[in-house]
């Protein structure tokens, strides 16, 4: 067993507990989604076809073209650009998913963990879109941003990838703009009440 | 003097007459009711005075009842929420609210500085342009301090904004803009349709002038109707209101700007709320229906207090049940302003006379004041008495006769004109429209309509049909599908405006912009001057330049042009208006991006565990890094000293994964990077590193780093903290333009890896004892400039180097950031028996300078690789970006400067970075100038203060003496040129 033990990138900054507006519902609700795995892949020159075969076979699943997620078997792969996807597993966690898909797509896909370089929130409640809208200046409404919709840009000048599952929206930083991240969203939440749950 | 609410209205208004508010103006406590403005309730309680003029110190009332408002500013609050400059006319009153007036000392009443008017030839316009220029030297040391003790108005408060401001986006189908009849149609007829809608309105209460005016609307009051139209948009889910909202300003794209005052109305906003909430619209579709502003009438001392706007007198008497006189008259240009009679009679304030300025008399206007039982006069007004508050005015009639009547207030109208602010904000120029005498908004902003009286139109029934077509057919453009009309579009040709532009003989000041206290005169005297288009006439005179920006006086301005020039008024023109279209905080604009959280902070994996060890931080771009962790006691250079001697002596650990990191792979990798270095990449071993210096295209290095291969088609490159971002951009650009037949792909992973620098004699050590069983790091298992893949701690995978940038034997080791916390910690332990101690940048940046590593301040863009002394670097067998600028024969001088290293002849005297380098007994002049210091550092091991400089044909001349002359702090210090490469250079320590 390994002596070096994780840490979260909201350890010094999140705990559990209700924030914000104490009476009433929490009209948002925050959980961070820890040890996901998560893996920035780019096609090869000319392996494009192969690739996206593979990845149908491997994971049951077509590789969307577009912001868009597809979910397949224990993977999802949200489009980033051209060619480029963002892999994301909640079994797979941190190397394990880049191990899997070198296993699966060598030779076929640039493959690069990215794990540990991002931080990631589950964001839900009546007011999430409410909450988010404060620094996301792309359009949540369900009419234009349905059920497993994607889309990149900044939230209060920090580079995030959004994606919607169901009625949540999960948040993607930079590990590093975490603690920033955070003190951004409890300023947003606060009117709203805000619980925040933790998953580890 | 005033009293209890002595002019509130029995009855009448949208106020609640249940409920009683305390205020203080001025010191002096006042009640009031919600529903209030400041304004209506200063007027219920007899209160006309509210302020002084900007230049002449003039006593001056309310002149309106909206956010056009000129004169009413005041001091609103006190502490650290003071602000000044807010108009009476749009404050709620609320309990508790403290408000002062502003621009007069010692008091309102007895203003000391209103002894300016009696210099008032010489203050007419543009005397700032004709005064104060002589003497010259006069200028810096006594006129700019007294006009800037003069100027401005009001003091804000220099305490930190105790409340917080936020943010937000939206998205909408149609957005209205303005809630009045037109507003309010057009967001029932679209919201109908089930667009998305958003309806902003500034005021606490939508309707807009259906509050204001007597009257009925299909069937009920204007009010009700308001009231209903407001519930069944309340209604429907797809329909966002924002009250206290402004739009203030239209951007591409079909965004727009609005201010929402969540909590301008309450002494403090209920905690987790905002004070003020930015809106940030992006709306497919929008309807303009902001209304009117109505004009004042140019004549003689028009700005007396009680002096008031017809529409606004009406307000005031039937939203706000208040009589802001006892005794009146009217004087307008227009018929439907002489209604302003009919509502002051049947509020009991008496109407002592309608007085018409207009050529021909008008037999509505007569009938009117007939029905009214007022005397109608076709003439002027030539006096108002009563500076501190008008007492009585004289009427000039059209056959010569003068007649004098007491009054308290002049309700004048001299018409309407559209607010079509937004309309111009994209460069849209407004067009005149001869029937109606006023400006019409001309090319639009893409996507959107005007409705109601902002295009034009006067009556309720022809605004409520006119917003309602508009917002249809905004939801229509959307995709949806239109409603029935229910109101009949607008009549067929408006009546014929005939407004009077400037009223003749009166005495006095006619002003036209009030609160820059420019009058007609100084119009006057600016057409004499040469100025003949409103921009200059308003830069000139300011007319339209203060916080009102004109609201109320541009288009008389304009008039008054035209008749000074001999031009039709409708050929004048006008001026542009851009946002804000009135004041908006700062802090709104702020918003959470305040202090520290001005920008995102980027924290490194070891952050919490170098707090832990009490370090000094420095920012660096947006991260944090430690300088360097000070032991009790210890001044800044003697923490570094040890680091340094530490380090050079047994083992230091430094978190350098800050610097940029880069994972490049593919079948091209190589060839990528040979074509974005200087030297070659594609041969180089599997498992191996090399440093490497990128250029610009015009030849001048650009970054540099160390790049390392761990496959055939997977290289792993650094670069410099502060370049990360824009060298990957660089290399996106590389692949996506210029060679997007290659075959590689690269993605930023500096967020990826925590990475530690481990350097000493006692480096390989410390290393050794974190790895796992059976792994060889012996010197020829894993040489200078190697590196591998290796399992530390029980299994985990880390990456290790063997580089080194403080010259000593080193290795930099690297793992997920999400076990970075976990491994400085268990390197620090590791360490323990070999004399392990931590260095931050400071210690970090002293051993590359000891060993004349080029760094962010060589790299300052005005260095070529030859500069640098990195010229053999550059390939010949291959090309790579900045090789071809990179020849160019300025670039190749042996005069240019170059890299050198500098020691003081004196080793305790410093030789400051930033300092320039003349020959030893020139004069320190320009032309002397043969280079500058870019880097210093005390050495430990030397005992000297050492630099890094660029020097005109600096390697050629070690040996000689310079002189260091440092302009900015002073002195002078001579130093000798020497190699850069102070500390081991032969570099013997690398090898070890």
């Amino acid at each position: 067993m390994s002596k070096l033990e994780t840490r979260s990138a909201f350890h010094d900054v999140a705990a559990p507990g209700r924030y914000g507006r104490p009476d009433g519902d929490a009209g948002v609700i925050v959980s961070e989604c820890e040890g996901l795995g998560l893996v920035t892949l780019e096609g090869r020159k000319g392996a494009q076809a192969r690739l996206l075969k593979a990845i149908q076979n491997a994971y049951g699943v077509e590789a969307p073209d577009g912001p868009t997620v597809a979910s397949g078997r224990d993977v999802r792969f949200i489009g980033m650009g051209p060619g480029q996807w963002l892999a994301v597993s909640e079994t797979m966690q941190n190397e394990a998913l880049t191990d899997d898909l070198v296993g699966k797509l060598e030779g076929l896909a640039s493959i690069v963990d990215q794990s540990s370089g991002r931080a990631t929130l589950r964001i839900e409640g009546p007011n999430a879109r409410d909450c988010l809208a404060k620094g996301f200046a792309i359009d949540l409404d369900p009419r234009v941003f349905p059920d497993g919709s994607a889309a990149t840009g900044a939230i209060s000048l920090m580079g995030a990838l959004v994606w919607r599952d169901g009625e949540a929206y999960d948040v993607v930083v930079f590990r590093s703009v975490a603690a920033s991240f955070w003190h951004w969203l409890e300023a947003s939440a606060a009117e709203y009440g805000c619980e925040i749950v933790t998953t580890s | 003097m005033a009293g209890p609410q002595i002019n509130r209205l029995d009855g009448a208004g949208l106020i609640d007459r249940e409920k009683t508010v305390s205020f203080r103006f001025d010191g002096a406590d006042l009640t009031g009711h919600p529903g209030d403005t400041l304004a209506s309730a200063l007027l219920a309680n007899g209160i006309r005075l509210v302020g002084r003029s900007f230049k002449y110190h003039r006593p001056r009332g309310i002149l309106t009842a909206g956010s056009e408002e000129p004169n009413a500013l005041v001091e609103l609050r006190t502490d650290a929420r003071r602000e000044p400059n807010t108009r009476a006319t749009t404050v709620e009153l609320y309990d508790g609210l403290d408000a002062a007036s502003q621009n007069r000392w010692p008091s309102l009443k007895y203003d000391l500085l209103s002894l300016n008017q009696l210099a008032s030839p010489i203050f007419g316009a543009g005397f700032y342009y004709k005064t104060f220029m002589w003497p010259a030297a006069f200028w810096e040391k006594l006129y700019e301090p007294m006009i800037r003790r003069a100027a401005g108005l009001g003091h804000p408060s220099k305490l930190p904004d105790p409340d917080h401001y936020e943010k937000t986006n939206a998205f909408c189908d149609v957005l209205v803009i303005g809630a009045g009849a037109a507003g309010l149609s057009a967001a029932l007829s679209s919201a109908k349709t089930g667009a998305r809608v958003i309806l902003c309105d500034e005021d606490f209460r939508l309707g807009g002038r259906l509050l204001a005016e007597q009257g009925d609307v299909d069937g009920e009051s204007a009010s009700d109707w308001a009231r209903a139209a407001e519930a069944e948009l309340e209604s429907l889910a797809d329909c966002r209101i924002l009250r206290r909202t402004t739009v203030f300003g239209v951007y591409d794209g079909g965004t727009y700007a609005a201010i929402e005052r969540v909590n301008d109305h309450v002494p403090v906003p209920p905690a987790h709320e905002p004070r003020q909430r930015l809106w940030r619209i992006v709306a497919k579709q929008s309807v303009l229906c902001a209304g009117a502003f109505e004009r004042p009438l140019l004549f003689g001392d028009n700005d007396r207090p009680g002096v008031m706007l017809a529409g606004a007198v009406r307000a005031y008497v039937n939203r706000f049940g208040v009589a802001p006189g006892r005794s009146a008259v009217v004087f307008a240009d227009n018929d439907d302003s002489f209604a302003t009679a009919a509502d002051l009679n049947e509020a009991g304030i008496e109407v002592k006379a309608v007085v018409d300025p207009r050529r021909t008399p008008s037999s509505t206007a007569k009938d009117i004041a007939e029905a009214a039982g007022v005397p109608y006069i076709s003439g002027n007004i030539t006096r108002v008495r009563g500076a501190h508050g008008i007492t009585a005015v004289e009427a000039r009639a059209a056959d010569g006769t003068t007649k004098g009547f007491d009054c308290d207030v002049l309700a004048m109208s001299g018409g309407w004109s559209p607010a079509l602010n937004l309309t111009t904000h994209l460069g849209g120029k407004p067009v005149w429209d001869h029937t109606r005498s006023c400006l019409l908004a001309g090319d639009m902003p893409p996507g959107m309509q005007v409705a109601g009286a902002a295009a034009g139109l006067a009556s309720v029934q022809d605004c409520l049909a006119s917003g309602e077509a508009a917002g249809a057919d905004a939801a229509k453009s959307c995709g949806f599908e239109p409603p029935k009309l229910r109101h009949r579009a607008p009549s067929g040709e408006p009546v014929p405006a005939t407004p009077v532009w400037q009223v003749e003989g009166g005495r006095g000041k006619a002003f036209v912009d009030f609160q820059n206290d420019v009058a007609v005169s100084d119009v006057k005297l600016a057409a004499r001057e040469g100025f003949h288009v409103p921009e200059h006439v308003k830069r000139y005179t300011t007319l339209g330049m203060a916080t009102d920006q004109g609201k109320t006086s541009n288009l008389n301005g304009a008039a008054v042009l035209a008749g000074s020039t001999g031009q039709y008024v409708g050929a004048v023109g006008s001026t542009t208006f851009r946002p804000p279209f009135s004041p908006v905080a700062i802090g709104a604009l702020a918003g959470h991006h305040r202090g520290k959280a001005f920008r995102a902070t980027r924290l490194a994996a070891s952050h919490r565990w170098a707090e832990e060890r009490g370090a000094v931080f420095v920012e660096v771009g947006a991260w944090m890094r430690a300088l360097m962790f000070p032991k009790p006691g210890e001044s800044p250079q003697e923490t570094i000293n040890r680091e340094v001697a530490n380090t050079r002596k047994n083992v230091g650990v430094c978190d350098v994964s800050t610097l940029g990191k880069i994972d490049v792979q593919g079948a091209d990798a190589g060839t990528f990077l040979d074509r974005v270095y200087i030297n070659g990449f594609s041969k180089l071993a599997v498992g191996k590193a090399r440093y490497g210096l990128m250029l610009r295209e015009d030849g001048f290095a650009m970054d540099d780093g160390t790049t390392a291969r761990f496959a055939d088609d997977h290289f792993y490159m650094t670069t410099t903290t502060a370049n990360a971002v824009k060298v990957s951009q660089h290399l996106e650009f590389c692949q996506q333009v210029l060679w997007p037949e290659l075959d590689v792909q690269t993605v930023s992973v500096t967020e990826q890896w925590a990475q530690y620098a481990v350097a000493g004699p006692n480096s390989r050590k410390v290393i050794e004892a974190l790895l796992d069983p059976g792994q060889d790091l012996f010197n020829d298992a894993f040489p200078y400039m190697a590196c591998g893949t290796f399992t530390i701690c029980g299994g985990v995978s880390a990456r290790v180097f063997r580089l080194s940038f403080s010259g000593e034997l080193a290795y930099e080791i690297a793992v997920p950031a999400r076990l970075g916390d976990a491994l400085i910690r268990a390197i620090m332990e590791a360490g323990e028996a070999h004399g392990i101690a931590p260095y931050g940048t400071d210690a970090l940046g002293v051993m590359r300078i000891e060993k004349g590593h080029a760094a962010g301040p060589e790299l300052n863009g005005q260095t070529t690789a030859h500069d640098l002394g990195l010229g053999r670097m550059m390939s010949k067998k291959k090309d790579f970006i900045g090789r071809h600028m990179g020849e160019r024969d300025a670039l190749n001088e042996a005069v240019r400067a170059a890299l050198v290293g500098l020691k003081p002849l004196d080793p305790a005297e410093p030789v400051r970075a930033g300092a320039h380098l003349v020959p030893k007994g020139a004069d320190v002049v320009p032309e002397n100038d043969q280079g500058y210091v870019t880097s210093m550092a005390y050495s430990p091991e030397l005992e000297t203060f050492v630099a890094l400089a660029m020097l005109e044909d600096g390697p050629a001349r070690c040996g000689e003496v310079v002189m260091v002359c440092d302009l900015l702090r002073g002195g002078e210090t001579l130093a000798e040129v020497c190699s850069p490469h102070f500390v081991d250079p032969e570099g013997a320590r690398l090898r070890v």
